[in-house]
């Protein structure tokens, strides 16, 4: 008993809730929790408040964000690039900008926080450390995201097809 | 709002700011000597935050890892410095022992060398070196004692370092959360670029510093050189510094070997083993260690050094490496963000491929 005690006092029960949260993300499926470690490692955290602007769109993007905790929108300016059009809501457990971990290219929505939110944040210089020191956690991302574009061009594709 | 008092609105933003940055600045320039212990503390705290790290991601709150980590090295220190001090009072006592006869020979040699050379060029007897080496002579035991003072940040620098490293990361997190939220990505984003390449830098150049001084140590006792642990600690130290380890090892151990030996072989020797450690350290040591870190080019780190002795004397020099990292990093951003974020190059074009989706 005051074993457990002690060790309940050293250890961080908020750390083993944040590698079990990253466990159940998408991206990271297959990495075992060991090796999640790494990618925790590799994470920047930061809270944005309801109402501001994570990124808008045309930034350079140079990370992606996995949402922690709250929600945010992302928005598209219209052709005209008067008035932004709300295009998805992304909820907890769930990623976005992650073209930013493969080009250095302009932002093609804007992000904003709907409500108090925490994010992870990982960056593409972090990625590519990652699969320099780390090929096995690193392949798994990147197979992953190679998964996720190949199902953003068939829905694309398939979409013209169905109207 | 009317344009007028969105300018106001802007400008006004800046102005809080604007009056706690004059006033830090201020501060620093007054009490310069109270902040310098604060900046090496700072520095260590920098360079052992990954260790504390490696423990917090893997559970343990922040506080016992520094703890811990403050108590396992204390074990390991007070052992290791017993270690070196059982060493070096050995070699101590026999440099006291045998001072008097070397500090002769080291007079007779210089004073025979001054004849010759007084003999053959006259010009050199105006110059008086002979008073020059009895002035440096005495100025030694001085130069030791004011080194004396900064012993005290022995004590200081890892006591102030406990506490940034347990509070560290609180302040850098609320840091974070403060950034203006839209520029947050790239403020991190050159952030995590010159952490990455300077904290690379900084534990590359402490292992390669250890696994010198280790080399040297061993060298030199199979040499069997007199004070090698005192020699070993002095080219440890120095390897902080590009290229003076094998340097200063070079110099050092050579005259030790002249006053010891008394021949040449033994001097050839220890040129060979230096010059040994020299390759080693170009071919294995630096492309395995130091392959994440910053590429300085050897004139720009001869500069830098330079110039850090101009500027701040020993610290100087030890400092101006790592700044220079910071400042080839920051150029190097600077440059990417005028192609890509003020557009001086033409837009970056996607990855294209003309095959279809199939």
């Amino acid at each position: 008993m005051g074993f457990l005690s002690v060790f309940n006092r050293i250890y961080d029960e908020e750390i083993l809730g944040k590698l079990d949260f990253l466990k159940n993300i998408g991206l990271f499926e297959g990495i075992k929790k060991g090796q999640l470690i790494h990618v925790l490692e590799s994470l920047q955290e930061r809270t944005y408040l309801k109402g501001e602007t994570i990124f808008a769109q045309g930034d350079i993007g140079r990370a992606l964000f996995i949402v922690y905790s709250g929600k945010v929108n992302l928005s598209r300016l219209d052709t005209g690039g008067q008035k932004g059009e709300l295009i998805a809501e992304v909820n907890p457990g769930e990623f976005f900008g992650e073209m930013a971990l493969l080009e250095e290219m302009p932002r093609t929505a804007s992000a904003h926080a709907a409500e108090d939110t925490k994010v992870f944040m990982l960056f593409k210089i972090k990625l590519d450390s990652l699969l320099y020191s780390r090929p096995r956690v690193g392949v798994v991302i990147a197979t992953h995201l190679a998964r996720i574009l190949s199902a953003r061009l068939r829905a694309g594709l398939e979409k013209p097809a169905a109207n | 709002m009317p344009l007028d008092a969105q300018h106001k609105k802007s400008y006004a933003q800046f102005i809080l700011p604007s009056i706690l940055a004059a006033a830090a600045v201020y501060f620093i320039v007054l009490a310069k000597g109270a902040i310098f212990p604060f900046v090496l503390s700072a520095a260590l705290a920098y360079i052992l935050n990954p260790l504390i790290s490696y423990f917090e991601v893997r559970g343990i709150k922040r506080a016992y890892a520094v703890a811990g980590f403050y108590l396992v090295i204390g074990v390991v220190l007070s052992l290791g410095v017993y270690l070196l001090f059982h060493l070096l009072s050995y070699d101590l006592k026999s440099l006291q022992q045998e001072w008097p006869t070397y500090a002769e020979r080291l007079q007779v040699y210089f004073t025979n060398l001054n004849k010759k050379l007084v003999s053959n060029f006259p010009f050199l007897a105006s110059v008086g070196l002979e008073q020059k080496l009895q002035h440096l002579l005495e100025m030694v035991p001085q130069l030791l004692l004011s080194l004396l003072p900064a012993l005290s940040l022995l004590f200081i620098v890892p006591f102030i370092t406990f506490f940034m490293l347990i509070g560290g990361s609180s302040l850098i997190d609320y840091l974070i959360d403060h950034l203006p939220s839209r520029y947050s990505e790239l403020i991190l984003h050159v952030a995590s670029r010159i952490d990455g390449s300077l904290g690379n830098y900084l534990r590359g150049i402490l292992t390669e510093a250890f696994v010198i001084f280790l080399i040297a140590f061993t060298g030199l006792v199979l040499l069997d050189l007199n004070y090698a642990a005192v020699i070993a600690v002095i080219i440890g130290f120095s390897s902080l510094i590009p290229y003076l380890g094998a340097i200063v090892g070079a110099v050092l151990s050579s005259i030790v070997a002249y006053l010891q030996f008394g021949a040449i072989l033994p001097i050839i020797k220890i040129l060979a083993f230096f010059t040994g450690i020299r390759f080693f350290d170009d071919w294995f040591l630096q492309p395995y260690i130091m392959k994440k870190a910053v590429d300085l080019n050897p004139a720009v780190i001869l500069l830098a050094l330079m110039a850090g002795a101009e500027i701040g004397g020993i610290w100087g020099i030890v400092f101006s490496i790592p700044v220079t990292c910071i400042l080839k990093e920051l150029l190097q951003i600077a440059v990417e963000l005028q192609e890509t974020e003020f557009r001086w190059k033409p837009k970056p074009e996607p990855t294209r491929i003309s095959i279809p989706y199939t």
